[in-house]
């Protein structure tokens, strides 16, 4: 049988050829000898794959309360369970269930709708811790974790240590995972995922543990795993006594490599996870330090190594910090932020020199931490417009955005705005300020009225106007009305509706001013605006 | 003084989304007002006018004008009035060529469609937000001319002056005068809120990001006389007054001719359809017609004679005798189709010989509504009629009925709460707590559970939305079947638009706007079981050569009606559900007239108004028959003294509650439309104060009134109940006497009726019938007859049973068989050109067992199939043996279920029996000998639930053992309590208690127990009714 396995030219190249990918992908691990093509097996260097499936990952990542919940996807347009806990499941809550069904079982039955980015981003975490057990961790699917941890062993003493450790941190951190080991990632995966929690060392008995398992752990397409089911091929071992080249021909060689990969006929190359990077490093003093040129010239460096870091990972970051740590233990932080994702130290140099200039350091320093922000990927940079336009002078040309950025940094990202206007009748919802941070490129202007008559000159909130006989009254005389009235009576949806005739008016002064009249049992006037 | 004004722009809400009052309430509010008139002018659409036209009358507006708003694609507003009868007919051809040329839903209109210059008609240009007309001035002023005017619509935006006096400049630039509107949206400054969340709907946004989509205020209402003399000067308002009485049009002066190509050269409609009856007449009796039909007939034609119906029974009887032509079945029904005159026509197959029916039970002088035939045609070939009667009078002359899709509560919520920013889930929480809606409030507890605050803001919002929305018109549908055809254009009566399907056109108008102005239409309607008829008719016909009709089935048959007592009735028409077979053995029927009241007892309206059970305690003699009165007697002596039927109801308003035929009449239409609309509690009063003066005890009259409020719109009059008892007769015959050849029309028939092809074979089993499995080399496409080699029919199971094998690729296995048996899987491909995919479902069926042995070899050889390659035609190829497994029996059964939805295997709960043996359950064939009131344990397949709004909260579930089927009651605590195991069991253990009573056997069941793991892999989906 296992002859059969190998005797196929086309498969030996294909493994040659991937065996040196695994070289080049686990460059940081042990230099293993080159195997030689003629011989696959056995592999000098016996690698251990720990696997973690985690099926309650949906519902782990999304739950809120202790309530029952469930998690629902949308499919077809019905909401659908896609996973219960216990509680739920005890009161007859199951996995297809329409959202209704269930809330018919349980009304009081928590539902959540799953987040694929939520799982993504516990996954993250989950793999960023595990990286304390192996320095290789793989995130194998959307709910499977591998460690290789062959290097482990002797630093946690042994498996058994190891998993318990791991096991452990899974519930404290409310995790349910099943956990298998095994010489080969996907075997180690097939078992994990059939709930096998077993721990295999050699390729002899992970044969005889994967002829038992079900077709269903291996994760296959729908479509194959029901043909084959529709010939009585349920186990993995029914599988293997198919004739190979008949398999091959019905369903491609695809799957069969995948057996010879599970059972470690073939190498099975995994990428490891890294955590995104950001950039975080100290410059430490021998002796605590005031002069404020001193610690410009360190945290110049520390940028330039900052723009390096990036430049090597093509990223760019929108904000950084600054901490200047005192000997008494407290730091004084100065954060800055950038509209557009940057690195050159050139730029964020600039930046800081506005901010330095104010700030206020209480004692002298003895380090300085720089820390970039989220990074990513690097746009392209914009064409820069030129902001004094009918001009001939060399004048110095800045972006809109760099010039936003200099106000930011000179009076603070809570004083610089940008206004939006917003299709809206109600007048003082009809604009809004916007962080020039947030998404300065995405803001877009909505749909102006022009005709409408709005003054330029607005009040924080419209001033109760005296009357006579009906007449508003404007320090002391009369309004004389000229336009109007403009009636609005729109908002009732939330709690700030408004009913309300607006005029033109002009006083005797011949200041227009815009004001209106409640329309109520008890009409008064007010003063909204000025015209200029 | 005041100038008066009439309002020449007002949209309804069939103006979908647009329109925030009801026709009705925009005509109650004008009139109230004091308007001179009303112009009803939804956008391209008819749709509210009739209902708009009643209202007028009723709330007695000065005048109606029927109008319609128009935006060009190059975005000019217009607004059309018909002048006249002409004009009328002038806007419904445009707005019917503009429909056409669009989407359903959506109208295309642009300047070319004006080139007959809308003649009769008065046009009003509506400028837009800069007051500007320049665009099309010309063409526009060029083509209405002197029946031009512009729409001054001064709305409180700020800037009335200036647009006032813009327009004034415009008026006197180009000519025209000016005239005042309102664009109203709404009856009342209320509704605002309302118009602002359907244009949140209608734009797909919430209402607080729809922004200048919305109104900035209110004024778009009918405004009092007072408020508008303080806006607009008066020669404006004086001017709304001129062209209202410039206006001489009523939808009154509709009049509807029937076709007139169905009478031959030198006839009337008279003498034609006397020498048809006479005709027919010959043919039904051809012994010689007895002297009691010729006097029946003769008394029907003159009554006929009178109302002038002639054209009409002549319409429908064309239209039978097509499909007549055209082997297709039909059936009438409704009220004027029990005449002896309809069976001399052909169009019912009653023979009223066989019922004491009286026409003027149907068809009544005083009453003035028009006749009404429903007919029903095989539902898989009532297309070809529909076709029929589009290709004889063409698309401008037939058209379908709209149904008006309204907005329920369900709808209602969904929509209200997706513009006020709710989630989907947190609607759907809600939806389910609508159940508890009755129209007024949704239990505040129930919206608690949904995890919502009743009394937070949004959710009252959200509640008085809905409330207000409830109702309104969405969008038009068409009607199952109803037909108008007309002598004249359609298009000349009432637009015509696209329907969603594609080949339909429906008119703008529904059943009830078609009733209200006199328009006569025919349904044409669909039915399953007329299909299973025929066919069973035709399998009898090939294999035994008896030609069978719906008339010569051998009339009052005992056996047929033994079967019937005995509650074996699976399957046949209508009398097949579960109450109805529980009801059979106590009612008895023994005659036809039994079975006329069989099929109308168990409905909504009689079980609501508790009339079933005096019915049967009279029909036993447990209960004396008297009447309150003689009158009384003679409309509820053939129903034992308890009204069952539509008509009854009717009868007794005019004879005991002294209602005019007339009024009775709008009882009916009420009775049909008060769950959605209500409307029925004026008549509530009139009912049973008029009852009381008569002398009749008031709970006797209150039950009346509760047995109408029940019939709803579940109403089942006689007219319908005696046709369709003929049905239900015809396929009992079937069934108890060619038990194979009717089971193999019905599974080739589904889906259709309650039971799923398992129970149909099972039952036939039951009944000493052979059933063969689906085989590549000996089944059709359909189920098919086979003689035994005693001559006996047998059922082969045909290829249509296999789940996922296409109708085309059937038929082509079929046709390629007769160039011999298939011996190899490779010719199913070679052949016939199967793909992998129908290879599969083949082989998982188990249809290749001549080919390949079990269905796991053949599935193995399948996938191996190939493509011949071009050179080598046939090349065998060299293939190691696999090692399969064999299927085990418990594996044939799951994978004949999931394939075929039936196995001829052993019942799954005999495989399963030794595993339940602990529990002690008793087989379904066991209970008639265990004892009434007797503790007993059941176990089976849940084949049906159903939950009956009309049993308060009881409900009913259908096991089925290897041995029958056994019926389970469970009250609404026991539910309650194992709802989970309710819910999700498809293997169900029960304890109960047993309830015989003669025949009908029932399990109170007690406690429940999920045993669905034992199944495995079974894929059993029960039938669940609500």
């Amino acid at each position: 049988m296992s002859r059969a396995w190998k005797s196929s030219p086309a498969t030996v190249r294909d493994a040659a050829s991937t065996v040196s990918a695994v070289q080049q992908a686990l460059p940081f691990l042990e230099p293993t000898p080159l195997v030689k093509p003629q011989s696959l097996a056995p592999a000098p260097v016996q690698r251990l794959w720990f696997c973690l499936w985690l099926p309650g990952l949906p519902l782990e990542a999304s739950r809120s309360s202790d309530d029952a919940t469930a998690v629902v996807e949308e499919q077809q347009g019905i909401h659908r369970v896609l996973l219960a806990d216990a509680k739920a499941e005890a009161a007859g809550v199951m996995v297809g269930q329409s959202a209704n069904a269930a809330l018919a079982l349980l009304p009081t039955l928590q539902l959540e709708e799953r987040s694929l980015l939520r799982e993504q981003q516990v996954l993250e975490a989950l793999a960023t811790w595990l990286e304390r057990f192996s320095s290789f961790v793989c995130i194998a699917d959307r709910d499977v974790l591998l460690l290789e941890i062959a290097g482990s062993l002797r630093l946690f003493g042994g498996i058994r240590p190891l998993r318990e450790k791991i096991s452990t941190g899974l519930r404290q951190h409310g995790f349910d995972a099943s956990l298998a080991i095994a010489p080969t990632p996907l075997g180690a995966t097939w078992l994990a995922r059939a709930g096998r929690r077993v721990c295999i060392r050699d390729e002899q008995n992970l044969k005889r543990a994967l002829r038992d398992l079900p077709l269903s752990s291996l994760n296959w397409p729908k479509g194959l795993r029901g043909s084959l089911t529709g010939m009585g091929v349920t186990s993995l071992g029914d599988c293997l006594r198919l004739p190979r080249e008949g398999f091959v021909r019905r369903f491609g060689a695809e799957h069969m490599l995948e057996l010879d990969r599970a059972l470690g006929h073939l190498p099975d190359p995994r990428n490891s996870w890294r955590a995104p990077e950001r950039f975080c490093a100290d410059y430490e003093m021998t002796e605590e330090q005031s002069d404020r040129e001193l610690l410009l010239n360190i945290c110049c460096e520390l940028l330039l190594s900052h723009e390096k870091f990036l430049l090597a990972r093509q990223l760019g970051t929108q904000r950084l910090s600054f901490s200047f740590f005192h000997l008494k233990g407290s730091a004084t932080e100065l954060r800055l932020g950038c509209a557009r994702a940057d690195r050159s130290a050139e730029r964020w140099l600039e930046l800081l020199r506005i901010r330095f200039d104010q700030l206020v350091l209480p004692e002298p320093v003895i380090a300085v931490r720089l820390r970039s922000g989220m990074t990513q990927a690097l746009q392209a940079e914009t064409a820069r417009l030129s902001f004094h336009a009918a001009s001939d002078r060399p004048a110095r040309r800045y972006s809109i955005t760099q010039l936003a950025e200099r106000l930011i940094a000179r009076i603070g990202d809570q004083s610089v705005h940008s206004m939006t206007m917003v299709a809206e009748h109600r007048p003082h919802y009809a604009w809004r300020a916007q962080s020039l941070l947030s998404d300065w490129a995405s803001s877009t202007l909505s749909e102006v009225r022009r005709h409408l008559r709005r003054p330029l000159w607005m009040l924080p909130e419209p001033a109760l106007l005296s009357a006579d006989s009906g007449y508003p009254l404007h320090q002391g005389s009369r309004l004389r009305l000229l336009h109007g009235p403009e009636r609005l009576e729109t908002g009732w949806w939330d709690e700030d509706g408004i009913s309300r005739d607006y005029y033109t008016a002009v006083n005797p002064a011949g200041i227009r001013l815009w004001i209106f009249r409640n329309r109520s049992r008890t009409p008064s006037w007010y003063l909204h605006g000025y015209f200029g | 003084m005041s100038s008066g004004y009439a309002e020449l722009h007002a949209l309804s809400n069939f103006t979908f989304l647009r329109g925030a009052s009801h026709p009705e309430e925009l005509v109650r509010t004008a009139a109230k007002l004091g308007y001179e008139a009303l112009a009803i002018t939804d956008e391209c659409s008819m749709s509210g006018v009739v209902r708009a036209h009643s209202a007028a009358k009723e709330f007695g507006l000065r005048k109606l004008i029927i109008g319609s708003e128009f935006r060009l694609q190059s975005g000019r507003k217009l607004v059309a009035l018909a002048k006249n009868r002409n004009g009328y007919a002038a806007l419904c051809q445009l707005i019917s060529n503009a429909r056409r040329a669009a989407e359903k839903g959506r109208y295309a209109l642009t300047r070319t469609a004006f080139e007959g210059g809308l003649p009769d008609c008065l046009v009003l240009w509506v400028p837009d937000q800069e007051f500007t007309l320049d665009v099309e001035d010309h063409w526009v002023r060029e083509t209405f001319r002197d029946r031009l005017w512009i729409a001054v619509e001064l709305l409180a935006d700020g800037r009335q002056q200036e647009q006032l006096a813009k327009l004034r400049e415009e008026g006197r630039r180009l000519k025209l005068p000016l005239v005042a509107c309102g664009d109203v949206h709404m009856h009342h400054r209320t509704r605002r809120i309302l118009q602002d969340a359907v244009t949140a709907i209608r734009h797909a946004t919430t209402v607080d990001n729809a922004g200048f989509l919305l109104h900035p205020n209110g004024e778009r209402h009918l405004r009092p006389i007072e408020v508008l003399e303080r806006i607009y000067p008066p020669e404006l308002l004086a001017e709304t007054v001129r062209i209202a009485a410039a206006i001489d049009f009523s939808l009154d002066e509709l009049r509807y001719e029937y076709p007139d190509e169905l009478i031959p050269a030198g006839e009337t409609p008279a003498t034609h359809l006397r020498k048809l009856t006479e005709e027919g007449m010959q043919g039904r009796w051809p012994g010689g017609v007895p002297q009691k039909v010729t006097r029946l007939v003769e008394h029907e034609l003159a009554l006929i004679a009178d109302l002038e119906y002639e054209s009409y029974f002549l319409t429908v009887y064309d239209i039978v005798a097509f499909a007549r032509s055209q082997s297709i079945l039909c059936q009438g029904r409704g009220s004027a189709a029990n005449s002896a005159v309809c069976f001399c026509l052909g169009i019912t197959e009653v023979d009223p010989g066989r019922m004491e029916m009286l026409v003027e039970r149907f068809i009544s002088k005083e009453r003035n509504e028009p006749p009404d035939i429903d007919v029903d045609f095989e539902h898989e070939r009532r297309e070809e009629v529909i076709q029929y009667i589009y290709a004889k009078y063409g698309r401008e002359r037939a058209a379908l009925a709209a149904t008006v899709i309204t907005y329920r509560p369900r709808s209602a919520l969904r929509d209200v709460g997706k513009v006020l920013g709710l989630s989907e889930l947190q609607i759907s929480r809600l939806s389910r707590s609508m159940q508890w809606w009755d129209g007024q409030k949704v239990d505040d507890s129930r919206i608690l559970e949904a995890g919502l605050d009743p009394d937070s803001p949004v959710m009252r919002r959200l509640l008085y939305l809905v409330r207000e929305l409830i109702g309104f018109p969405r969008h038009l549908s068409q009607h199952v079947g109803g037909f108008v055809i007309s002598n004249a254009p359609l298009y000349e009566l009432v637009p015509i638009e696209n329907a969603a399907m594609p080949d339909r056109t429906v008119i703008q108008w529904e059943k009830n706007d078609l009733e209200e102005l006199g328009l006569l239409k025919v349904d044409v309607l669909g039915l399953g079981m007329l299909t299973a008829i025929r066919r069973s008719f035709d399998l009898l016909r090939d294999f035994s050569g008896s030609e069978y009709t719906l008339a010569n089935v051998p009339a009052e048959d005992p056996r047929v009606y033994d079967m019937i007592c005995d509650g074996d009735t699976m399957g046949v028409f209508q009398i097949e559900s579960r109450a109805q077979m529980a009801m059979l053995p106590r009612l008895k029927p023994r005659c036809y007239y039994d079975l006329v009241i069989e099929v109308a007892i168990i409905r909504p309206g009689p079980i609501q108004g508790d009339m079933v059970h005096p019915y049967l305690r009279r029909r036993n003699g447990e209960e004396a028959v008297d009447y309150p009165s003689d009158d009384v007697k003679g409309v509820l002596q053939r129903t034992l003294g308890v009204p069952i039927f539509q008509e009854q109801v009717m009868q007794l308003a005019v004879v005991a509650a002294g209602f005019t035929p007339g009024e009775a009449d709008q009882l009916r239409r009420a009775m049909a439309a008060w769950k959605r609309r209500g409307g029925l509690d004026r008549f509530e009063d009139k009912l049973i104060s008029g009852m009381r003066e008569r002398g009749y005890e008031e709970t006797f009259a209150r039950q009346i009134f509760r047995q109408i409020e029940g019939f709803g719109e579940y109403g089942f009059p006689e007219s319908h109940s005696a046709s369709f008892a003929l049905l239900v007769y015809v396929s009992c015959w079937l069934k108890c006497h060619t038990p194979a050849a009717f089971t193999c029309a019905l599974l080739n028939s589904q889906p259709m009726g309650f039971y799923s092809a398992s129970q149909l074979v099972q039952d036939v089993q039951r009944h000493g019938v052979i059933v063969h499995p689906v085989n590549i080399n000996e089944s059709d496409w359909d189920c098919s007859l086979e003689a035994s080699d005693e001559g006996a029919a047998t059922l082969r199971l045909g290829l249509r049973m296999v789940k996922g094998l296409s109708e085309e690729a059937g038929q082509r296995i079929v046709a390629k068989r007769r160039l011999g048996s298939y011996e190899q899987a490779q010719q199913l491909l070679e052949r016939v050109g199967l793909d992998q995919h129908q290879l599969g479902v083949l082989a998982s069926s188990g249809a290749l067992q001549p080919l390949s042995g079990d269905r796991y070899k053949a599935r193995w050889d399948v996938s191996g199939v190939e493509k011949p390659l071009p050179l080598f035609p046939s090349m065998d190829r060299y293939e190691a043996t696999p090692l399969l497994k064999k299927p085990t029996e418990g594996q044939t059964i799951v994978a004949d279920y999931q394939s075929t939805g039936l196995s001829l295997e052993r019942h799954p709960m005999c495989l399963l029996r030794r595993h339940l043996d602990r529990y002690e359950y008793a087989s379904a064939q066991q209970l008639p000998g265990i004892g009434n009131a007797r503790k007993v344990n059941v176990a089976g397949l849940v084949i049906t639930k159903q939950r009956p709004g009309t049993a308060s909260g009881v409900t009913f579930v259908t096991l089925e053992d290897e041995t029958g089927q056994i019926n389970l009651v469970l009250w609404k605590q026991v539910a309650e309590q194992y709802r989970a195991a309710l819910l999700n069991a498809r293997l169900l253990g029960v304890s109960g208690e047993l309830q015989i009573e003669g025949k009908v056997i029932h399990v109170i069941a007690n406690r429940l127990f999920d045993h669905t793991n034992m199944l495995g892999d079974l894929s059993i989906r029960s039938r669940d009714f609500r």
